[in-house]
């Protein structure tokens, strides 16, 4: 076959041959190709799926809401929780893992502040003291627990805080504002 | 008519041999050095020069540019001037290439373990190595097309293509990519930021891996694969194809390495779908291999060179194959930050750079010299141990990747993550990564095996001198040499030029046009295709033989293939402004103190592990916070968005933990992050910023485009003064103490400044953290020693999401 065709030479007695393309191999060049248009089209002409950022913001907003139903935050919501024994029981667990090391066993607080005093820094309602475990105020130690131990222990937690409001345990002396 | 004896120049060949079999020995032992620190953080003796961060750059531009640089050197040289029929066209400028070669990759093996670094991938080296790369990269070129235009064979064989495109698309990239705007001596700024300096950045990385690990390597396959097996190639038309697809399409695949980042989803895809069409290409060229082999096979049982090159181009087709699949978004999704990425690296560089190599050595070193390879048996065990090595790796590392991937995506029934502690994750894969320690390993006692072979091999004996006789035939038209005009007018190129013009207006045109213009597309494929057919059943003389006897011609129409891409991909993301706020708020620049933190991060390599770039998943919106948006970098010069988390992300670690957190952490890893494998960086709390230069590198950013004011600039000093001691002294009301002008308090300024758009406020008004930190807390635990604040210490076993990992 090299012999009869004019585009095969002979370099350092390397021969050439000239064979057929393999066909699945074309089949792979044009397949990859005609799915790169079918891909643009789908994706970039036409709309019809959507975008990885179209879908990520889907996603935040369903994760958004779904946290909300489940676990509602509203003053009147948390309020009920802390009366609810058996909310307060697992919020005292978490309680003792997550933040009895700074705030002491009961409470009474130790490098952080005292909770059953009638001093608070950043508030003493559910919202505030909610956001406080969710967010954290990292510039002065206390960390970011929402991430950490989920919305349900979060708002467990937050019970049992507020189930040991105004107990006035001794402990750390008084830090921010007297709130009646 | 005259008849003219020509001598090959072999010992050039010899010296790069000679430099490879050592750069790849200590490139290889790096490697294995480094593992062993992924699996055994005590490794890293606290020794800053030592560091894992440091020394992953001194390895992967050991194997890329010392070993595989070298090894394509001597492959480059002996082929060529057999190919060419003629001597390289200047010893001297051999002599100044090799050289410079070494002299680059001593600065390289000076300068990386110091710290002294660019923190951008593959090409970490500094400006002026930067320029000496380009001088000695320029000097090869020269010498090589000298040697083209001196050739003594009217046409250029496949290998001399690949080599072509090699010489050119390197320059291309390194030059640049390497756009900086120096500081001092040893330091300087990329003139892009953020996106751009991103795509920039992996349109080069990945065409180091297309154009200098493979084109050439193909160029070497094509020489020494059909020499050794004694059987002619396969096809030459396949040679044809898959050449000009892979030289055009290469260049577009870069922005895979950017999937689900802040890069425009547009540049994305075009990476993805590029990255698929590159299948068949690159399988034309393991093809092209492995069929040429058809009747030789049983030589591959009997010969270990064979056996090396057979299994080299496997674990080329097997990679090549891989590539695109881990470029298809929803596989990147899993598989991008994690070991599954390096462990496809590995297959390539292992598989089929260092087995190319290995065949290679042993075929030419007996040859050169006239003797047989010292042992057979050894060179047999070096096979099997190497492949056993390669086999390791690449396993352990998808367990690795694809297990770590899952599990940072697993959540609960109830939404949460399943392992929100980091660590957790890193727990699970250590296995893995003393598995992957024990591959390298072996693959490493295979080379030295190698090396003791190959020493045996040349001992005692005096290296032969090559040499062809050629005809000189006396100067006359060449009827088969074409015209400029046969090139320009060239019915394959303008097939593709009007394909391309097709396909470029499909981008942008609505639904129906779109599908007129695609199809259109495929028809003219097709066309051509029948075409095509139809001449060569007629026996007439194609294109491709004119511009393949025109090297001029040829190195032209390459440039422009490899051109477009970068051209498309780059230029809008480069000139188009898309610094505009989506939040509706303007990024500030970095503060001194916070831009000499930057440069303490990027000086410890902290990218090497650390991504900067939250990828819009929930999983990552969880975990780290929301997903990073371009705006965000544009004062980032370099970017570090890293591409490998071997820790978490840290683009939004700002103001999540307080700075004792930090400072411990970067002191001992472990005391707020049980189970890490993070080096200590001990040496920073006693490291000092050279505060003068804060200054300096505002003025230099300004010229960047950064918009420091006047004032800023002038008291950058003052600036920088008294951010750190808002901290230093943070820190000393916490027990610790250092200087506000240490490395550790400008990194930690850095630190707790990222994903905080509006930076944070120091000056006229103290910081928060002066004005309420805790009075002096823990009393009870000397604070260096003590896990930061609170909760890491009080319940780890409970809690471990609450240390360093946790997040």
């Amino acid at each position: 076959m090299s012999s009869e065709n004019p585009n095969l030479r002979k370099y350092d007695d390397i021969l050439e041959e000239d064979n057929h393309l393999p066909n699945w191999w074309l089949a792979i060049l044009f397949g990859t190709i005609v799915f790169g248009f079918g891909y643009w089209i789908a994706y970039h002409t036409t709309d019809t799926f959507k975008s990885p950022p179209e879908e990520y913001q889907a996603d935040v907003e369903a994760l958004k809401k779904a946290r909300a139903a489940a676990n509602p935050t509203s003053e009147d919501a948390l309020v009920a929780l802390a009366a609810n024994t058996e909310s307060v029981t697992e919020g005292q667990k978490v309680y003792a893992t997550t933040c009895a090391s700074c705030h002491g066993p009961n409470g009474e607080g130790l490098v952080g502040p005292n909770l059953t005093d009638k001093f608070w820094i950043h508030g003493n309602t559910g919202t505030d003291i909610l956001k406080a475990v969710n967010e954290g105020f990292p510039d002065k130690g206390m960390p970011a627990w929402g991430a950490v131990i989920g919305d349900t222990k979060a708002r467990n937690v937050t019970a049992y805080v507020l189930s040991i409001r105004g107990k006035n345990l001794p402990g750390k002396e008084p830090q921010g504002n007297p709130v009646e | 008519m005259q008849t003219q004896r020509i001598e090959y120049d072999d010992k050039i060949v010899r010296q790069f041999i000679f430099a490879s079999v050592l750069f790849g020995a200590v490139g290889l032992l790096v490697g294995v050095t480094i593992a062993s620190q992924l699996a055994w953080w005590q490794l890293n003796f606290n020794l800053p020069w030592l560091t894992f961060s440091r020394l992953r750059p001194l390895h992967t531009n050991a194997v890329i540019f010392a070993f595989v640089g070298n090894m394509m050197f001597a492959g480059v040289y002996y082929s060529t001037q057999r190919l060419t029929r003629a001597r390289m066209a200047s010893d001297l400028l051999s002599k100044i290439h090799f050289w410079g070669w070494q002299l680059i990759i001593v600065a390289a093996a000076i300068t990386l373990p110091l710290g002294i670094t660019t923190s951008k991938e593959y090409a970490e080296l500094e400006w002026p190595i930067d320029i000496a790369i380009a001088l000695v990269w320029v000097v090869f070129a020269i010498n090589f097309f000298w040697t083209l235009a001196k050739r003594n064979e009217k046409h250029l064989y496949v290998a001399l293509w690949f080599y072509i495109a090699t010489i050119l698309t390197v320059a291309v990239l390194h030059i640049v990519n390497s756009f900086e705007l120096p500081l001092t001596a040893l330091k300087s700024y990329s003139v892009f930021a953020g996106v751009q300096d991103a795509l920039v950045q992996w349109w080069y990385g990945h065409n180091a891996v297309a154009f200098f690990l493979t084109t050439p390597i193909l160029g070497i396959m094509y020489y020494f694969m059909p020499k050794v097996a004694e059987r002619p190639v396969y096809s030459y038309r396949l040679s044809i194809v898959h050449f000009w697809a892979l030289v055009f399409m290469y260049i577009w695949a870069g922005p895979h390495h950017l999937l689900y980042t802040a890069l425009p989803d547009w540049a994305q895809s075009l990476g993805m779908l590029f990255s698929l069409m590159l299948w068949a290409p690159s399988w034309g060229g393991m093809l092209n291999g492995l069929l040429t082999l058809r009747g030789a096979w049983n030589k591959v049982r009997e010969d270990p060179v064979l056996k090396f090159f057979v299994a080299g181009v496997t674990f080329y087709g097997m990679s090549t194959f891989e590539g695109p699949l881990l470029s298809i978004k929803s596989v990147s999704a899993l598989g991008h930050y994690t070991d599954w990425i390096v462990g496809h690296a590995h297959g390539g560089a292992l598989g089929w750079n260092g087995l190319m190599a290995a065949g290679m050595f042993y075929w030419l070193v007996p040859r050169m010299y006239g003797t047989q390879l010292a042992s057979k048996k050894a060179a047999d065990v070096h096979f099997w141990i190497a492949t056993a090595g390669i086999v390791l790796y690449m396993v352990s590392m998808w367990i690795s990747g694809v297990n770590q991937g899952l599990m940072w995506q697993a959540r609960n029934p109830d939404g949460t993550l399943t392992y929100p502690s980091f660590v957790e994750t890193l727990i699970a894969i250590r296995p893995m990564y003393i598995v992957r320690f024990l591959g390298g390993t072996l693959y490493l006692t295979g080379f030295i095996i190698m090396i003791w072979n190959l020493i045996k091999t040349m001992a005692g004996k005096t290296a032969l001198v090559a040499s062809t006789e050629v005809v000189k035939e006396d100067e006359k038209p060449d009827p088969d040499a074409g015209t400029v005009v046969d090139v320009v007018t060239g019915r394959p190129m303008w097939f593709s030029i009007v394909a391309f013009v097709a396909a470029t207006a499909f981008v942008f045109v609505s639904l129906v046009p779109a599908i007129v213009l695609a199809v259109a597309v495929l028809v003219i494929g097709e066309v051509a295709y029948v075409i095509n057919k139809k001449e060569r059943a007629a026996g007439k003389p194609s294109w491709f033989g004119i511009i393949e006897r025109r090297p001029m011609a040829f190195t032209v129409l390459v440039l422009l293939s490899v051109l477009i891409g970068g051209v498309a991909e780059l230029l809008p993301t480069i000139f188009v402004k898309q610094a505009v706020p989506a939040t509706g708020s303007a990024q500030k620049p970095y503060t001194a103190l916070e831009q000499q933190g930057r440069d303490v991060y990027t000086r410890e390599g902290c990218y090497v592990c650390h991504s900067q770039m939250i990828r819009p998943m929930i999983d990552e919106y969880q975990r780290y916070g929301e997903a990073s948006r371009a705006e965000e970098f544009i004062y980032d010069h370099p970017f570090q968005w890293g591409s490998k988390r071997t820790g978490p992300d840290l683009h939004r670690i700002g103001g999540r933990y307080p700075n004792l957190w930090h400072y411990t952490h970067l002191m001992d890893p472990r005391a707020t992050s049980a189970g890490s494998n993070m080096p200590g960086y001990p040496w920073l709390a006693d490291g000092k910023i050279d505060v003068e230069l804060g200054s300096k590198k505002l003025e230099l950013m300004t010229t960047l485009g950064v918009p420091y004011t006047p004032e800023q600039i002038t008291n950058a000093k003052a600036d920088q003064q008294l951010q750190g001691e808002v901290i230093s002294k943070d820190l000393a009301a916490q027990g610790v103490t250092v200087a506000w002008d240490s490395e550790m308090v400008a990194l930690i300024a850095y630190l707790q400044r990222l994903g905080r758009d509006q930076g944070v406020k120091y000056g006229v008004e103290p910081v928060k953290t002066t004005e309420v930190a805790p009075p002096a807390p823990a009393p009870e635990a000397p604070p260096a020693a003590a896990p930061a604040p609170p909760a890491p210490a009080a319940a780890p076993e409970a809690q471990p999401a609450a240390t360093g990992g946790g997040r």
